[in-house]
């Protein structure tokens, strides 16, 4: 209204001014409008875009400290902890103790300096759970290009680390499985070549001695005869012996072959892992001895014994084969007393095979899991395959085998199944 | 004054312990020679069942020493053997049925004298004994304690 020339304008004039600011203020409000309406959708975009991230993602801000400022739902709740107990704290409240310090120092070097850092960090819930999550920090500049806020926005990756350990177990076991397979390899080519250098050593003796029978014999007297003395040797000693040794030698190498065949088939038979009453089975066991153990005089006493997740078969060839052990190396002079008992520890059924024989001595336990090995080959019978048998058994249902045992004293098998309870709660 | 060593046989297969016999015979060795059915059987000779061995002292003795045996295996005869102060200068060769370079490497690791396959060709196996005999024969070995 400061115009000094309002005062001189006409009627029509001023009617036409009036006009002009009457159309110049609609527009306003009409471009104002548009503008605030532009806003507003753009506001819910970013609200529509945050509620995505929050269902996908954990989120929490924090100031230029780290103290929490901000937390969603999915934070609160994979940490197990409360909005209330976040807020104003740090980070270290999750902190599991995994990472070293030197891992730290580089996050803080990284988004201090304004950069964003990415990465998987391992936490610790308010219940002493621990998950990992992938990371990654975004710190908000202020004018003077310092950080004024860090928004980090994490995603669960628990399970997926929890995959790469069991396939790291995988790989180690398949490894560890591939060393014994060789070991197998090299202890059987071995086995067999010893009874070969024999076969070939002896039946070379053996044709010596014919041509020694034969040359006699082309030298022989008047009327066929010939001297006793040339022949002797050969008929009594050289050629005994050699029949022996090749025979031996040829059935060694035939057990040899069939053992074999028989550890190989055991990766192949079908388990069937269920729920089993060892009282029963073992009861069974005994009852299938019960001539090999009135034989050795034997006493037994049975435990009550837990019952455990396994294959019935493959379970009472491990029994049978422990309890054959033991008449197989019981003491010359005293009666075989045979122990078994059992108990369950951390979710596994423990079942212990004691008796009072011959005993191992420390430094042949090692062994005596080792394919073809024998204790006492002179004293008793049998392809050295029992105990590697049973830990093949035992390692194919997530069970294992350990010896204890003094020598002269007797020895303690003993072998872990899962129980019945620890595979209900799992 | 060059003493002949005794030859102990350690090798759980009677049968090769009777070729390998044969063959130093053959050879022109005639070194008294014991076998052992096992490693256990020769630890027990040297260091004693219950603390008492059973070796001479003043006796010479080659140790001809198989790998894979019950009980005790060659290795871990060898290792105690030369684990000890004075018996580690007992020459030990190794005659055994397996060339795997991993044990070959081991036992020499562990300090045996020489390492021979038993080939399982009579011909090569009665060659390798043959030459093995001529080898002792020009073997100096010092008594287990020395005078």
């Amino acid at each position: 209204m400061s115009d000094p020339s309002f005062a001189d304008l006409t009627r029509d004039e001023l009617i036409a001014r009036l006009h002009a600011m009457e159309n110049e203020a609609r527009r306003r409000a009409e471009a104002e409008a548009q503008s605030s309406k532009t806003l507003l959708a753009a506001l819910q975009e970013l609200k529509d875009v945050k509620a995505a991230l929050d269902h996908h993602s954990i989120v929490a801000i924090t100031d230029a400290h780290g103290k929490i400022t901000h937390v969603n739902d999915k934070f609160c709740a994979i940490s197990k902890y409360s909005r209330d107990e976040l807020l104003g704290r740090d980070h270290r409240i999750i902190n599991s103790g995994y990472h070293s310090k030197q891992f730290f120092r580089d996050f803080w070097g990284t988004i201090t300096s304004g950069r964003v850092w990415r990465g998987e960090i391992r936490n610790r819930a308010k219940d002493g759970s621990l998950y990992w999550v992938d990371t990654t920090i975004f710190p908000r500049l202020g004018a003077d290009g310092r950080p004024t806020q860090y928004v980090a926005i994490r995603t669960d990756i628990t399970e997926r680390k929890a995959d790469e350990a069991e396939l790291q177990q995988f790989a180690a076991d398949l490894a560890e499985k591939n060393k014994e397979l060789e070991t197998i390899v090299y202890t059987v080519s071995h086995d067999l070549r010893s009874p070969l250098v024999n076969v070939q050593g002896f039946g070379k003796q053996l044709t010596r001695a014919c041509e020694r029978i034969r040359d006699a014999a082309a030298a022989a007297g008047p009327g066929g005869s010939i001297p006793v003395a040339e022949v002797k040797t050969a008929v009594e000693t050289t050629i005994p012996q050699a029949l022996r040794f090749i025979n031996a030698g040829v059935n060694k190498m035939e057990m040899l072959l069939a053992g074999l065949l028989r550890y190989s088939r055991l990766g192949r038979i079908e388990l069937s892992i269920q729920p089993l009453d060892i009282d029963a089975l073992v009861a069974d066991v005994l009852a299938a001895m019960k001539f090999q153990l009135d034989e050795a005089g034997a006493v037994v006493e049975v435990g009550p014994l837990p019952d455990c997740m396994a294959d019935r078969p493959q379970t009472n060839q491990v029994f049978a084969n422990l309890v054959d052990n033991a008449i197989k190396y019981r003491s010359p002079g005293k009666p075989l007393r045979l122990r078994i008992t059992g108990s369950v520890q951390d979710g596994q059924s423990i079942y212990a095979v004691q008796d009072n024989g011959i005993g191992i001595a420390p430094a042949h336990q090692a062994k005596a899991f080792e394919i073809f090995h024998r204790l006492n080959p002179d004293a008793t019978h049998g392809e050295g395959l029992g105990l590697t048998i049973a830990q093949r058994v035992l390692e194919r249902q997530k069970g294992r085998i350990w010896v204890e045992s003094r020598e002269g004293e007797g020895s303690t098998f003993y072998f872990a199944l899962p129980s019945v309870e620890q595979t209900h709660h799992s | 004054m060059n003493q002949e060593p005794t030859i102990l046989i350690v090798d759980d297969d009677e049968g090769h312990a009777i070729l390998v016999r044969e063959n130093l015979e053959a050879a022109g060795l005639n070194n008294r020679i014991e076998h052992f059915r096992d490693g256990q059987a020769v630890l027990d000779f040297f260091f004693g069942k219950a603390g008492t061995p059973a070796f001479r002292a003043e006796q010479v003795y080659l140790v001809l020493l198989d790998i894979r045996m019950p009980k005790v295996d060659g290795i871990e005869v060898l290792r105690r053997l030369k684990a000890d102060p004075e018996l580690r200068k007992l020459p030990v060769i190794m005659l055994t049925t397996t060339d795997d370079a991993r044990e070959v490497e081991r036992c020499h690791q562990l300090g045996c004298s020489v390492y021979i396959q038993k080939p399982v060709d009579y011909d090569r196996f009665a060659e390798a004994i043959r030459r093995l005999g001529l080898f002792v024969t020009l073997l100096l070995v010092p008594p287990v304690k020395g005078s």
